[in-house]
């Protein structure tokens, strides 16, 4: 049809197409579900606005999470920061969802609690580069650090992760009874 | 400066001194190459990446302001309904691009026939007449349907397999024939062949899982080979061997 599709055409389909996206980065960001919520509903609102911005379609993805961050280090972080401190810790394992496979679900849900318990630095890191495939140079741009930065962040993250990871290892060995 | 295997997975290990490490990061800054290969060797990518994509389990809500028809902002003139116009024009357009990028990609002869193929058990074909006299008139149906022989010596010889039924199927207008076989077990496995048209493009053997059952497909000469094993674990490959060899071209 040869039809060009507007730029607000666009921010709407990536809004579609990354919504998960966003609001995982939300949570690895905040460290909670609700607050997730809420900043894919602003990081969405945002990007709408400023569809007038985009010059190109490609990577609004990118610019989605570069928003999703900017609203949550300015608007969002001081508040839920006090709030959380004032509640305990209390990572969301609920959000794995429960199948029939327990020892899985047991792993993963240690995975997810240790990902989540992460500081916040490394925790956005873990989740831009191990969860939504952005190499290290595009995590560098998006989280505007050097990429010597995000490599030491992913390797103190390793070491943290890595403690779950062999205990597991080891637990299922060990439950096979060999 | 290159860096081995070996000495990337310890640096991902934790297990490089700082030396190397600083080395290894700083080369990265300025090859892409070997970034992407220190990413493809990194274990603990794949299994955070498991524990989180299904997380959130639905997609998200966003509530959004219903889409202006800016379109019309440059134009003077029209009035109201030249801008209802627009704007339905424009909505019509934002849900055929979510039905288009969403829409399921059109099913092939090969998953229909696995499809087909996964009803079957071995009661379904326990009693079908396999005498010869049946063979032959089924046989020959295929073969004239088809245009070219289905080499039943072959097929009648295929070790450990019993020939049960030859049948004229067809797939978009193209006739399709279902060789039926039982195992030693009356497990069902079937080869078919489908004829695709001169110039179609001639494939070499793929395996796949479809519909839950093992299955090998490949093209050759204008028509399109599949062998459908009882289970995902079916071994075909002696079959395969065999077969591949007798319908080439």
């Amino acid at each position: 049809m040869g039809v060009q599709i507007s730029s607000e055409q666009a921010v709407r389909g990536a809004i579609q197409t990354y919504s998960k996206r966003v609001w995982r980065f939300g949570l690895s960001l905040s460290g909670a579900s609700d607050v997730a919520d809420d900043l894919l509903q602003s990081t969405c609102l945002r990007a709408l606005e400023r569809h007038h911005q985009v010059t190109s379609h490609d990577r609004l993805d990118s610019w989605l999470m570069t928003i999703c961050r900017s609203i949550w280090l300015n608007e969002v972080r001081a508040q839920s920061v006090r709030k959380a401190q004032a509640l305990s810790v209390t990572p969301e394992a609920e959000l794995i969802s429960v199948g029939p496979d327990s020892e899985t679900n047991i792993f993963a849900a240690e995975v997810f609690t240790q990902v989540m318990q992460l500081p916040e630095a490394q925790r956005e890191t873990v989740m831009l580069v191990f969860v939504e495939g952005y190499s290290y140079r595009e995590a560098a741009a998006l989280l505007d650090v050097p990429i010597g930065t995000i490599m030491s962040r992913l390797s103190n993250a390793r070491q943290k992760l890595k403690n779950v990871m062999q205990h597991d290892a080891a637990d299922a060995v060990r439950r096979s009874g060999k | 400066m290159k860096f081995s295997d070996e000495t990337l997975r310890a640096y991902l290990e934790g297990n490089s001194d700082a030396v190397e490490a600083a080395a290894i990061e700083a080369a990265i800054e300025t090859d892409p190459e070997l970034e992407q290969r220190l990413m493809a060797l990194d274990n603990f990518a794949p299994v955070v990446k498991a524990v989180f994509e299904d997380i959130p389990a639905e997609v998200p809500q966003v509530n959004l302001p219903e889409a202006k028809a800016e379109v019309v902002r440059s134009q003077s003139s029209g009035g109201p309904w030249r801008l209802l116009a627009v704007a339905a024009s424009v909505a019509v357009l934002a849900v055929s691009a979510t039905v288009w990028a969403t829409r399921p990609q059109p099913m092939g002869w090969a998953e229909q026939a696995a499809i087909y193929q996964s009803l079957y058990t071995p009661d379904t074909i326990a009693s079908l007449d396999n005498s010869p006299a049946a063979l032959d008139a089924q046989f020959a149906l295929a073969e004239a349907q088809l245009g070219r022989t289905l080499n039943r010596e072959t097929l009648e010889a295929l070790p450990g397999l019993e020939l049960k039924r030859a049948q004229v199927l067809s797939f978009k207008g193209k006739p399709l024939i279902q060789v039926v076989f039982a195992d030693d077990q009356g497990q069902p496995l079937a080869f078919c062949v489908i004829r695709q048209g001169e110039g179609a493009p001639a494939k070499d053997v793929k395996l796949a899982a479809l519909s839950g059952l093992a299955t090998a497909t490949w093209a050759q000469d204008g028509y399109g080979y599949m062998l459908i094993g009882s289970n995902e674990q079916t071994d075909l490959n002696q079959e395969l061997d065999i077969l591949t060899t007798t319908f080439a071209g």
